[in-house]
């Protein structure tokens, strides 16, 4: 399937709530070490509108405060750029309310119903992120949230896709999200009550717009990458022959699944790998929409080949996810480039 | 990703269907159940009463001696694909079939056990893959947490991988068991605690949930053995209001049945049957009716209604394609469901023609399905009985 036409879907902009992030090529070049400084959401969108949000929601709208500006989404005056029902959300998170639960049910336990606050009715169901994000940016397009284990992200990316190619919204918002919470970092860390293992964990979010080619032509805004093939099958040999297709182009990177090694599929041998995970900690549903955020700054700088995105494939996965993106097929009205990076 | 020609949009059948709530484990057995006007409600099964003001809820009674247990979402999940499979009858194992589960609470029920009462849990447990993979051999299986619009979301999703030519099969199902937050949060949101749902019943006090899984079995119908074709799906508006993160607004509804009616490309006085999604709580019937009395306009006293949840409770995200479930059954044997417990309609549905008593015996044609969840998440479908000569 190609992406060079008005059928394609194309990244139109990135957004982070991560410290020493600013933009996707920060993903390459920043020190490990400032990814461990904790992001501070209220910093970017003011504290008087968070309260009773979790941490998750939290992050999640400021990736999202970030992407809609890099998009051209959102005028200076906060209003939308484009009507609020041509644009959908899809949220990926595993973790982001397990401890909004875990701390309402131990209440109620100790204290009775009584003692809990009926403002945190919203977080008890997992679609609570996404529902924020419309609601304060006026998103009324179809909305959805994956929590769908170590593939989530990547699955989150297919679903903006098939969203825009059915035709029910222009763009997608896609945000990829998770909290490091206590019972978030130990359901995560261990499979019982052990004590937490030290296994580090992502705090943060990462949003991009996933756009359709005319759209995006339309407005004139350029992009950084096409979305050129996806699979979720039960191997990583088979996500990735069923993503990249028989005659795909060579793949000039290959960002690789978290949580350690799995066995090189056919035709990657002595390809260029990275793991973004041991920069930024172990990403869960956050992984695979921040693996496309740094295709798009491998691409829009002109690096050859394909990226070739991946999550899961590991024996206790249940399953394996691979998506391609390509640097957008120039035309003569439309010319793709870094400018969306290089603005800000 | 396209494996075959684009499907026209409308053309998508139901090939098969699975059921599990609190009033039996069979679509048929759940169907009469509920056109008997038996009501699923019971006084809670495992959580301990005294930490609520309410006492009740519509639980699978599947815990002897009380004692809670993990997984059971997962349990009744597989039972209910399994069902929509065998009455499809043509997937021996899934592999690449897409499979799409909507869900709001996935399986948190087991987080708060773990958490709290120290039960084995790992987070691979924590969305449905890992379960149909083992159970059904499933790798393209998708986790979609959409509060209480989330299966009938699914639906919509499904259709639309028919439709785009990216599967020629898909299976999409809707689960939720009861978690102690989400029952305690609500407890506290009610005014006065409910003893039953009682859908558009002017002395409604609120919601209370219950618990279920369905699934179905989608393909396209052009494709579709004629004997095996249940129904047809005309269309499903997916949309979200963006107003507030609980409360409904009517403007949103009504946008997204006439969404639905216009991708469906049905007028409003086509509709037979509205399968309400009817939550029961005093804000949600009012928003409903609103918005449905401004789409349908004088057409509203035309259509059968009726709204489940007053036998089933709210079984959340399994809760969309369960009505949808009915309203195929319904379409196919003539009759619809009454809302029991309903004495006297609330104000804003005086005109509706909602089945009462017992059971209605009706010649139908086209159902609505409407599914709206927290969030503003909205969903309406429609679906139809297939042309006669697609019929065995």
């Amino acid at each position: 399937m190609t992406y060079d036409d008005d059928d394609g879907v194309l990244v139109t902009g990135t957004g982070f709530a991560l410290s020493g992030v600013d933009r996707a090529a920060d993903l390459w070049t920043c020190p490990s070490a400032r990814f461990k400084e904790p992001f501070e959401p209220a910093d970017r969108l003011g504290g008087r509108r968070l309260r009773y949000k979790d941490r998750a929601t939290r992050l999640g709208l400021a990736a999202v405060h970030q992407v809609l500006r890099d998009a051209r989404l959102q005028a200076d005056g906060g209003g939308l750029t484009v009507p609020g029902e041509s644009t959908g959300v899809v949220v990926s998170s595993n973790l982001g309310n397990v401890d909004a639960v875990c701390a309402a049910a131990e209440t109620i336990a100790s204290d009775t119903a009584a003692a809990v606050s009926p403002m945190e009715l919203p977080n008890t169901a997992s679609n609570v992120i996404a529902s924020w994000i419309a609601i304060r940016f006026g998103l009324r397009g179809a909305s959805l949230t994956l929590c769908n284990g170590p593939t989530s992200g990547l699955d989150a990316l297919f679903w903006a896709w098939a969203l825009v190619r059915a035709g029910r919204v222009e763009r997608a918002v896609v945000v990829g999200v998770e909290p490091t919470g206590t019972a978030a970092r130990l359901l995560a860390a261990a499979h019982d009550r052990r004590p937490d293992d030290g296994a580090r964990l992502l705090d943060g979010a990462v949003a991009l717009v996933a756009e359709s080619a005319r759209a995006a032509r339309r407005r004139g805004i350029p992009a950084t990458a096409a979305l050129s093939g996806f699979a979720r099958r039960a191997d990583l040999h088979e996500a990735v022959a069923r993503a990249r297709g028989p005659d795909g182009p060579p793949v000039g990177v290959w960002l690789v699944p978290e949580g350690g090694s799995v066995p090189t599929p056919e035709g990657l041998h002595g390809v260029h790998t990275r793991d973004l995970s041991t920069d930024v900690g172990h990403c869960s549903g956050a992984l695979g929409v921040l693996q496309c955020a740094a295709a798009t700054a491998y691409l829009s700088r002109g690096g050859p080949g394909c990226v070739l995105a991946t999550a899961g494939g590991h024996d206790d996965d249940d399953a394996a996810a691979a998506v391609v993106l390509t640097a957008p097929a120039p035309s003569d009205d439309f010319v793709p480039g870094p400018s969306a990076l290089e603005g800000r | 990703m396209s494996v075959s020609p684009p499907a026209a949009p409308g053309s998508v059948a139901i090939t098969g269907m699975g059921v599990v709530c609190c009033l039996g484990d069979t679509v048929s057995g759940t169907f009469a159940a509920l056109c008997s006007g038996r009501s699923g409600v019971a006084p809670l099964r495992a959580f301990r009463p005294e930490l609520y003001r309410a006492r009740h809820a519509y639980e699978i009674d599947d815990r002897p001696g009380r004692r809670d247990e993990t997984l059971r979402a997962t349990r009744w999940l597989v039972r209910a694909v399994r069902a929509a499979i065998a009455d499809d009858g043509l997937l021996d194992d899934l592999g690449s079939v897409p499979v799409l589960v909507g869900t709001t609470l996935r399986e948190l029920r087991s987080v708060e056990l773990w958490w709290r009462d120290g039960h084995p849990f790992a987070p691979r447990d924590l969305h449905f893959g890992t379960a149909l993979r083992d159970e059904f051999a499933a790798t393209d299986t998708h986790t979609v947490c959409n509060a209480c619009a989330a299966s009938l979301y699914t639906l919509g999703l499904g259709a639309d991988l028919i439709t785009l030519g990216a599967a020629p099969a898909v299976v999409v199902a809707g689960v939720d068991a009861i978690t102690e937050s989400s029952y305690g949060l609500l407890d506290r949101a009610n005014d006065r605690p409910p003893s039953a749902l009682r859908p558009f019943e002017r002395t409604r006090s609120g919601m209370l949930m219950g618990e279920g899984a369905a699934a179905a079995v989608l393909r396209r119908a052009d494709a579709a053995p004629p004997n095996r074709v249940r129904a047809v799906v005309r269309a499903v508006a997916l949309a979200c209001d963006a107003q507030h993160p609980t409360a409904p607004d009517p403007k949103g509804i009504a946008a997204a049945i006439r969404e639905g009616h216009r991708r469906a490309s049905v007028a409003a006085e086509d509709v037979d049957l509205v399968m309400l999604h009817g939550s029961g709580t005093p804000l949600g019937d009012e928003a409903e009716a609103m918005g449905l009395t401004d789409v349908l306009g004088p057409s509203v006293r035309g259509p059968y209604m009726t709204a489940v949840k007053s036998m089933t409770g709210h079984t959340a995200g399994s809760s969309g394609l369960l009505s949808l479930i009915v309203a195929v059954e319904s379409l196919r044997h003539g009759r619809v469901p009454p809302v029991v417990g309903l004495a006297e309609p609330i104000e804003a549905a005086r005109e509706f023609r909602l089945v009462r008593g017992t059971a209605a015996a009706a010649r139908l044609r086209l159902a609505q399905v409407n599914a709206f969840g927290f969030g503003g998440l909205n969903a309406v479908a429609l679906v139809e009985m297939p042309a006669a000569s697609e019929v065995a």
